[in-house]
């Protein structure tokens, strides 16, 4: 009996110990990343890439760039880790999760050295996020419930427009007129999510999905109004002549897979591809020639007219930006 | 006259015969420490708990629907297990080895949670596993706790282990918060401390719970048929039949949290702090009302344990009365609970013997916990279909009816040794 007592307080030692330590690494860390030095500016000679870098794994997310003439060659750091990150130009945003008990999502808006001008809390998991060329507006998209676009019906996404200048929400784009043929959409599972900013910053495009179904709505942001211009059209990115979207379309006899198509605004050509893989980004344009796009916790570079076959750009990398 | 010459032999057998009497009405030590392991394995479920759907919402992207049916479902798997490792401890004669088996497992989800990462299908299998462990050790742990404890002091044995496993399960919600208030989003270390509360309470029941009293182990255990012959005892079938009528007619606590909360129109943050009033007042009565029913009945305490709640669902009827009447109503909440939980085990055990004391706690416990999964889905249907006011109305007229059939049914199956 004594032997067992010993062996109990024995036990209880270690169970102590390793609490003890858990706790106070976790608290250690938690404060190295408070005190983690001030976001340092990535700026470089245009055109350059700025994305996540998934290469540590202590700052897995870390906001990086690189330049366009030589990707991967010199990695710039700026010590500011992000879920979803966006930018160009003017700025950006960086997803992040915020400092709040609960540690729910906010989105910092940065300026173009990095500095963050504005924060903005969001309810639900980062997906989408894009800033207008002018830097006057910004827009993300969360996952409300759910956590994955593969499973229609499960999942409810929140699609909020920034102004950039206050950092301030001005809209949900739910509570855009949207119209369908002629008719008004005024459906109970309208989900809005991927917009992108056209050059004057006040036409934007993004998908609409209603019915298990998705669409193309072309918008306006001081019209409050949206109409539908093409079907079977996730994530869609503006080229930066403002020609073509390239999207996510859902192929297949199950309609279960996606595949990376272009679509030519004036014609409505459908270009496919050469991405054979299902890939579940929001496509960016590299030049008006090239897209980047995010896959297997590497960046991929594809031609925009269908050509050649998809090439590795940035290892160890995703959320690719150029800033042009 | 005769007198004694020296009183102090007069003295010394007075205090002899007093230190006797309190030994008896004393809570033995394998109660204590049984309550300790609770306490322990409480705090341990009850951290990881408050923080899961925190960390489904946002590690894995769960609606809180799925995660009611799924937790549903596992309740129900859990339910079965218990019916099975309650006949298995009494067959071997190893209630402490059944029981620690279940606390055992429960210790590795924990562990299993951290090596899960994130990954909804582990996360799912996890719980279930979690949830199959307190079914195993639930009956064999009570089974034990009656066995070590004399037949006039079980109410307020029941009494001293409730309390101790309300206290763990107060307490572990609160460090899980405080935790994550120092270092938010570490999940992971909240799972490892979970598991290291649920080593030390596994330690208890390892290495400091003795095994069953001698009593031969050798002697060959009951049979399957003894144990489902148990429902033929009048005592103990009738016991079945009230928990489970009782169960079918009250409000599960989290409606009627929330049915306090609209009536009262208070804020959703305030939800949590309903838990735990009800829970303090829980934890302050059960060893004084567990005392009270030793002494006065055990049948009598528990009849007016559910009595207790015709007033809190009274009051979900008229205008809303303020806080006052909101801490009185959380008041009597906690002490239904310290007058039935308990008390009931200590009534199904004093029904049983000895042999088969693991069997029928299981077989209670069941059906307990499958009427009050019939009430909640019951509830639940009524409060959408017909509204809160008619759903309420309707469980209290359903609860003073059971209070009468088990008044009646439980003063005419009394034992001669009288614990009605």
């Amino acid at each position: 009996m004594r032997s067992r007592g010993g062996l109990f307080a024995l036990l209880a030692g270690a169970c102590v110990i390793v609490a003890a330590g858990a706790v106070i690494s976790a608290v250690i860390a938690q404060g190295t990343a408070a005190t983690a030095p001030a976001a340092r500016s990535v700026v470089l000679a245009r055109p350059y890439v700025v994305f996540r870098s998934l290469d540590r794994a202590a700052r897995a997310g870390e906001l990086t760039s690189t330049a366009v003439a030589a990707p991967g060659r010199r990695r710039v750091r700026s010590g500011r880790v992000c879920a979803r990150l966006y930018a160009n130009a003017t700025g950006g945003i960086c997803i992040a999760r915020g400092r709040s008990l609960l540690g729910a999502y906010e989105a910092e808006l940065l300026a173009p050295d990095g500095r963050v001008r504005h924060r903005l809390d969001l309810s639900g998991v980062p997906s989408r996020a894009r800033v207008s060329p002018d830097g006057r507006y910004g827009a993300t998209t969360t996952f409300v419930t759910g956590h994955s676009y593969a499973a229609p019906g499960e999942f409810s996404t929140q699609t909020l427009l920034i102004d950039m200048r206050t950092g301030k929400a001005i809209a949900d784009l739910e509570s855009f007129t949207v119209s369908l043929a002629g008719r008004v959409v005024d459906a109970a599972d309208v989900q809005f999510w991927g917009v992108t900013f056209a050059r004057d910053s006040d036409r934007f495009y993004a998908t609409l999905a209603t019915a298990g179904k998705t669409h193309l709505i072309e918008g306006r942001v001081s019209a409050r109004t949206a109409h539908v211009i093409h079907d079977n059209v996730e994530c869609p990115s503006l080229s930066p002549d403002g020609t073509r979207i390239g999207y996510k379309k859902l192929v297949g006899a199950k309609g279960r897979a996606w595949r990376f198509h272009v679509l030519d605004l004036a014609s409505k050509a459908e270009t496919p591809l050469s991405e054979t893989r299902s890939v579940d980004d929001q496509l960016e344009w590299l030049d008006d020639g090239h897209l980047l796009y995010g896959e297997k916790g590497a960046i991929w570079t594809v031609s925009a007219d269908g050509t050649g076959a998809p090439r590795r750009y940035l290892s160890d990398a995703d959320s690719p930006a150029v800033v042009r | 006259m005769y007198q004694v010459q020296d009183s102090s032999a007069l003295v010394a057998g007075h205090r002899a015969l007093l230190r006797e009497r309190s030994k008896e009405r004393r809570v033995p030590r394998t109660v204590v420490l049984l309550g300790l392991t609770s306490l322990l394995t409480d705090i341990s479920s009850e951290m990881v708990a408050a923080v899961l759907p925190l960390y489904l919402v946002y590690a894995a992207g769960f609606t809180p629907l799925q995660l009611g049916i799924v937790d549903g479902l596992y309740r129900g798997a859990a339910a079965f297990v218990a019916l099975a490792s309650g006949f298995a401890a009494d067959r071997r004669k190893r209630h402490k080895e059944v029981a620690s088996l279940g606390y055992g497992l429960s210790a590795a989800c924990k562990l299993a949670l951290v090596a899960a990462g994130g990954a909804v299908g582990a996360i799912g299998a996890i719980v279930m596993l979690d949830r199959v462990g307190k079914g195993i050790r639930t009956a064999p742990r009570d089974a034990l706790i009656s066995l070590s404890a004399s037949p006039k002091t079980l109410g307020a044995a029941f009494g001293v282990h409730r309390a101790m496993d309300t206290t763990g399960a107060m307490l572990g919600p609160l460090l899980a918060f405080g935790l994550l208030a120092l270092a938010p989003l570490a999940f992971n270390t909240i799972f490892l401390v979970s598991f290291c509360f649920a080593v030390l309470g596994l330690g208890v029941i390892v290495l400091l719970v003795p095994g069953n009293p001698a009593r031969s182990a050798r002697e060959p255990g009951p049979s399957l048929r003894a144990a489902t012959d148990l429902l033929v005892v009048p005592r103990f079938r009738a016991l079945v039949v009230v928990a489970s009528l009782l169960g079918m007619a009250t409000i599960s606590d989290a409606f009627l949290y929330l049915a306090l909360q609209r009536h009262l129109e208070l804020a959703p943050l305030t939800f949590p702090l309903l838990f735990v009033g009800a829970s303090l007042a829980y934890m302050l009565l059960a060893v004084p009302i567990g005392r009270l029913a030793d002494r006065v009945g055990r049948g009598r305490v528990f009849v007016a344990g559910y009595a207790l709640l015709l007033p809190v669902y009274a009051s979900l009827l008229l205008p809303a009365a303020g806080l006052p009447a909101l801490a009185l109503g959380l008041a009597l909440v906690g002490a239904s609970y310290a007058a039935t939980d308990g008390v009931l085990a200590a009534l199904a055990s004093a029904s049983l013997e000895e042999e088969v004391r693991g069997s029928g706690l299981a077989v209670i416990t069941t059906a307990t916990n499958l009427a009050r999964f019939l009430a909640s889905v019951g509830f639940g249907a009524l409060w959408t279909w017909a509204g809160l006011d008619v759903a309420v109305m309707a469980c209290g007229i359903a609860l003073a009816l059971a209070i009468v059939v088990t008044a009646t049914l439980l003063v005419k199956t009394r034992e001669p040794t009288s614990d009605a």
